[in-house]
């Protein structure tokens, strides 16, 4: 066996470097997993070269055990890095415990020879020879049976589907549809159906039961059943609304079908799994011995012995070990000789020196919260899957460098407090889907410095804390009196959390809820001097900020000085300059409700002065230092602005602490002492909050809200120098024609195209415009029109451009023109291509097919809620054209106050996204909670609907989606709901007549 | 209609589309084909627009009828919405349907 000794140097250097492997094998392997299909080989490479440097090291040093398990993994790492396998949570799942179990041997390297690793081997061994080549195939055709819950029958999945769809986080349903009954009989057509499900999800497989259709001799059929297996973010009651059936004809089968998430005790549902029989390894689910977390759980990571070092911080330490040697020289001759003038200067170096160095040394500490949070994405990855739930965690700031003492004390309290996030902060997938929100839940770690300070703020986007919950709870369980809560406010409330002894949660599990818990989180942070505050609203989730002293940051910052003394402004707090010349400050100043505010742009800034020296006003320029606190902005008047410098921050000294300005001190270069400034502290002196600040902030964007969305705009010229814009989404396509192949046919322009004669506009004819300029290179803009082709004649330069729409619809308001625009400096026509289409089509010819229209039409109104008052007024027009009546709002908020006053003359609502006030969302959800309109057809409108937000917003009750400007389909779809309403419910259409 | 008999196979290129309306008319239609005997009837769909719910369950229940006795059934010249929405229902797992 091995002739290693403990202390062979060489031995001890191969275990460092393998836990340094190890130590970021985690993290990547979680990013694997994440990737999926998508392989970021350089990740992957990264882990096989860690494990295979594991295994070089340990044959050599005969660690036989370790090598093996490095070499099983190695051989699953290369399997993947050649795409011959897909790297699934199953696979990843496996290599985790593979390597925590090399941790753990190379922990206890000596007895390594003797541990038993074969199950681990087995597995790696299983994952690998599944996927030899020829069984690969096989592995895309493998079925999955799954029980179908409360039913007889049994369906199968393909396994490799299956898959695809959880990596994507969707559900799997089995839809049970009659084709007769649900499609026929309600006017619609399979491939509608079909296609709408299309939209919002993905169908995985569909059976149609061939016997319920009889044979030709038979009786015609009244009953055609197709059973659908349909993976979708969407919920049961979603898809039941999509396809108008009842939920009952929608059963997840998500409960079976996901066996390894199930808790322990449920039937194990996948009947006949995947050839590979993947054994249940270690910490799985063994609820009875809650001492059994998985290794990254265990909290408390023993202190490492080692840790590294910048090497240029490294070189300065040793040159100034070199001053020291020289001081001491110097220092020895200066008191041989007795002169007092060099001991004097000697000890001033010495002391100099030595303050230097002990600030190189305390850097030395300074380590990347990184390393600390590295081990949070598996915690959450496995709690969540035991508890069921589907969590996204977001890191950012793991390169913030905090002092290793105080990194070593957050270990507890963060793991903790993520462990909370995710066991009672996000709440259930069913839960969440029932409260409209995103099945998978957030929760985002984030470390920052912010004015000398760093803040660790744990937020999730889950049900949020309840005061009054947590308020009676401690008066229940004695921890405070009934008296006291009275006189609470919901923020003193909420802290109460706090309170030794408490907890919330409706069952204890073994991951938290004992009781013991945000205390410890207290009194930990209370030892680091740190505090923790709590913001939450309840349904949207809550927010953890931790905020701990920076005793020795160095951070960028701002100098400014104002009454003959210099501040130091933390460079992240600082978000712009501003220098206000004398000759604007009566325009650009202004008082609001007895403070000062600043105009900046388009919003206003409340302004505070740091002394009040500056604030005697209008004789000289004003410099404003705009501060962003993260809630809010405001601006700071000082007298003048110096450099950015980075800054030693020192601690206040006692007598100078309940200071709320200041965040401490720091020694400049000239060795002048400057005090940090604390820009929430000064805000609050000033009485300013987030509240106010946002009042502030609200009114300028309620001013412009209707200009917040972006749209993309296609420019090209009419008549030399005559800019004209149309939206994208109304182009077919863009073509270059010569003059020569315009014909003149019957007084008008046409050419050919597909095929066909493509009758062609221009702006000129309908218009007063100039006529196109030979010398230009003309084009034609294809659109369609009542399914026709049509052709706008224009000329290059075409060019794309998204801009946020506001139009002047007045002053160059003409036919075909719907107004003007600023765009790319240019003052450009806005066209109303429908109105120019209609006046090249003769209206005759469509009469016709629109008189029957309007027969049917004429009962109900429509509503129509678009901020942009170009597209309102186009929608509106198109739909008065057909003979609906429109009433118009120009946000939700307007939209609803309207329908409220009209609830039994609105038949369809048609409703823009994004809109002030009230989005389209919640103006939906508004209406579906309405027992008036739980009914009424909402179709929402949107340049780009991708399939989550078209899931959102069925989730909301949104009937059908649009896009926007799409004229005919948006009629077609406006037509069919408001007959089908009609059609529905009887009753709601003689309301809606009389 | 034209129904020219080969020897072993009938085709029938339908000539309007498979909807609740046509379904009585094409269902007579459909069992003189059966009775002709030929064991592979094959349906030129090329002029076919649209399919719908009982023009479905018709096609369907002309192939349980040939299935009875043993004979096939073909489509053809399927237009791409209606072979997608053939396929997304997984009707080429019956009998055979090939497009354009």
């Amino acid at each position: 066996m091995s002739d290693f000794t403990a202390d062979d140097e060489l031995v001890l250097d191969y275990l460092a470097e393998s836990r340094e492997h190890l130590g970021t094998i985690e993290a990547d392997l979680l990013s694997i997993e994440l990737r999926g299909a998508n392989i970021d080989e350089s990740i992957v490479n990264r882990v096989f070269r860690a494990a295979h440097s594991i295994k070089g090291g340990a044959g050599f040093f005969d660690l036989n055990k370790i090598r093996d398990l490095a070499h099983k993994t190695e051989s699953v790492l290369d399997l993947v890095r050649s795409r011959q396998m897909t790297p699934n949570s199953e696979l990843v799942s496996i290599l985790l415990l593979a390597f925590d179990k090399l941790s753990d041997l190379i922990l206890d390297y000596k007895n390594s020879n003797q541990a038993d690793i074969s199950e681990f081997v087995t597995a790696l061994t299983n994952l690998t020879m599944a996927s030899l080549p020829q069984e690969e195939k096989a592995s895309v055709d493998d079925l999955v049976c799954i029980q179908v819950p409360g039913q007889e029958k049994q369906i199968s999945v393909p396994a490799f589907d299956l898959k695809q769809a959880r990596r994507a986080g969707k559900s799997l349903y089995l839809i049970s549809c009659d084709l007769i009954h649900d499609v026929e009989r309600r006017g619609r057509t399979p491939l509608e159906v079909l296609n709408s499900l299309m939209d919002g999800g993905t169908i995985l497989d569909a059976l149609l039961d061939l016997g319920s259709a009889g044979t030709l001799d038979e009786e015609p059929t009244n009953q055609l059943v197709l059973d659908i297996q349909y993976a979708t973010a969407l919920s049961r009651d979603a898809i039941a609304a999509l396809l108008s059936i009842s939920s009952e004809q929608v059963t997840s089968l998500e409960d079976s079908a996901s066996a390894d998430t199930a808790p322990p005790g449920a039937e194990p549902a996948l009947v006949a799994a995947v050839p590979v029989p993947v054994p249940v390894l270690a910490p799985a689910v063994e609820p009875e011995s809650p001492a059994a977390p998985s290794a990254a759980q265990s909290s408390s990571p023993a202190p490492e012995a080692t840790i590294r070092v910048n090497v240029q911080l490294l070189d300065s330490l040793m040159t100034l070990a070199g001053e020291l040697v020289l001081c001491r020289n110097q220092l020895n001759e200066a008191v041989a000789n007795k002169d007092s003038r060099a001991i004097a200067e000697g000890a001033h170096r010495v002391s100099m020196v030595t303050s230097e160095l002990q600030e190189g040394v305390a850097l030395t500490r300074m380590q990347p919260v990184g390393g600390l949070f590295a081990k949070f994405p598996r915690l959450v990855r496995e709690l969540s899957r035991e508890l069921g739930k589907e969590i996204e965690l977001k890191i950012e700031g793991g390169e913030v460098e905090i002092d290793k003492t105080l990194l070593e004390g957050l270990s507890d309290p963060l793991t903790h407090m993520i462990r909370n996030a995710v066991d009672h902060g996000v709440e259930t997938p069913a839960k969440r889907a029932a409260a409209g929100k995103r099945t998978t839940g957030a929760i985002q770690l984030r470390a920052a410095h912010q004015s000398g300070q760093v803040v660790i703020e744990i937020t999730d986007d889950g049900g949020g804390l309840s005061g009054e919950k947590i308020a009676a709870a401690a008066v229940s369980k004695n921890l405070i009196g009934a008296e006291q809560i009275k006189v609470m406010s919901e923020r003193e409330k909420v802290a109460l959390i706090f309170l030794p002894g408490l907890s919330t949660a409706a069952k204890v599990s073994d991951v938290s809820g004992r009781g013991v818990g945000m205390d410890v989180v207290k009194t930990n942070l209370d030892k680091l001097g740190g505090k923790v505050e709590i913001e939450t609203a309840p349904g949207k989730g809550s927010t953890f900020r931790i905020k701990l002293p920076l005793t020795l940051a160095i951070i960028p910052s701002l100098l400014v000085s104002s009454g003959g003394q210099r501040f130091a402004i933390p460079q992240v707090s600082v978000a712009e300059l501003i220098r206000i010349q004398v000759a604007q400050l009566e325009q650009r100043i202004d008082s609001a409700g007895g403070a000062e505010v600043l105009l900046l742009r388009d919003r206003l800034v409340p302004l505070v002065h740091l002394t009040p020296a500056t604030a005697s006003r209008g004789e000289k320029a004003l410099n404003v230092v705009l501060i962003d606190t993260g809630q809010f902005q405001y601006g700071l008047v000082v007298d003048n602005l110096h450099d950015t410098v980075e800054i030693v921050v020192k601690p206040l000294g006692r007598h100078l602490q309940g200071l709320r300005d200041y965040a401490g001190a720091t020694i400049l270069g000239d060795g002048q002492v400057a005090l940090i400034l604390d820009v929430g502290g000064l805000a609050e002196r000033a009485e300013l909050s987030a509240e106010s600040a946002r009042g502030t902030r609200n009114v300028a964007t309620a001013e412009q809200g209707s200009s917040e969305e972006l749209h993309s705009l296609l420019l090209f010229h009419s008549a030399p120098e005559e800019p004209c814009a149309i939206p994208i989404e109304l182009v077919r396509r863009v073509e270059r024609v010569r003059a020569s192949q315009i014909q003149y046919l019957g007084g008008r322009r046409t050419m050919q195209y597909e095929a066909a004669s493509l009758p062609l506009v221009t702006l000129r004819d309908v218009a007063e415009s100039r006529e196109l300029a030979h010398s230009q290179q003309w084009v034609v803009i294809v659109f369609e029109r009542d399914g026709r082709p049509l052709g706008l004649l224009a000329a290059e330069p075409v060019d794309m451009l998204e801009t946020r729409l506001s139009m002047d619809a007045v002053t160059l308001r003409q036919t075909g023109v719907a107004g003007s625009m600023i765009l790319n400096g240019h003052a450009t026509l806005m066209l109303d291509i429908f109105e120019l289409a209609d006046k090249l089509m003769p209206p005759e010819k469509r009469e016709s097919a629109m008189e029957s229209r309007f027969v049917e039409r004429r009962s109900g109104a429509v509503l129509v809620a678009e901020d942009s008052d170009f597209f309102r007024h186009q929608i509106q027009r198109a739909l008065e054209a057909v003979g609906y009546r429109v009433l118009s709002a120009e946000d939700g908020q307007a939209g609803w106050e309207l329908l409220d006053r009209c609830a039994d003359q609105v038949s369809v609502v048609v409703t823009d996204i994004e809109m002030p006030r009230l989005d389209g969302l919640s103006l939906t959800r508004r209406i579906r909670a309405d027992a008036r309109f739980a009914r009424l057809p909402v179709i929402a409108l949107s340049s780009l609907a991708g399939e989550e937000e078209i899931a959102r917003g069925v989730d909301a009750g949104v009937t059908e989606y649009q896009v926007k400007l799409d004229r005919d389909r948006l009629l077609e779809s406006v037509d069919r709901l408001a007959s089908i309403e009609l059609a529905v419910s009887p009753e709601f259409a003689r309301l809606t007549r009389t | 209609m034209t129904t020219p008999q080969q020897n072993l196979q009938s085709v029938l290129a339908l000539q309007g589309n498979i909807v609740a309306a046509e379904v009585p008319q094409l269902r007579v239609q459909f069992r003189a084909l059966v009775e002709g005997g030929a064991p592979h009837l094959v349906l030129d769909l090329s002029q076919v627009r649209m399919v719908d719910s009982m023009g479905i369950g018709l096609l369907i229940s002309l192939h349980n009828t040939l299935k009875k006795s043993g004979r096939q059934l073909s489509v053809i010249h399927v237009s791409k919405d209606i072979l997608d929405l053939f396929r997304t229902m997984r009707m080429h797992t019956h009998f055979s349907i090939s497009g354009d």
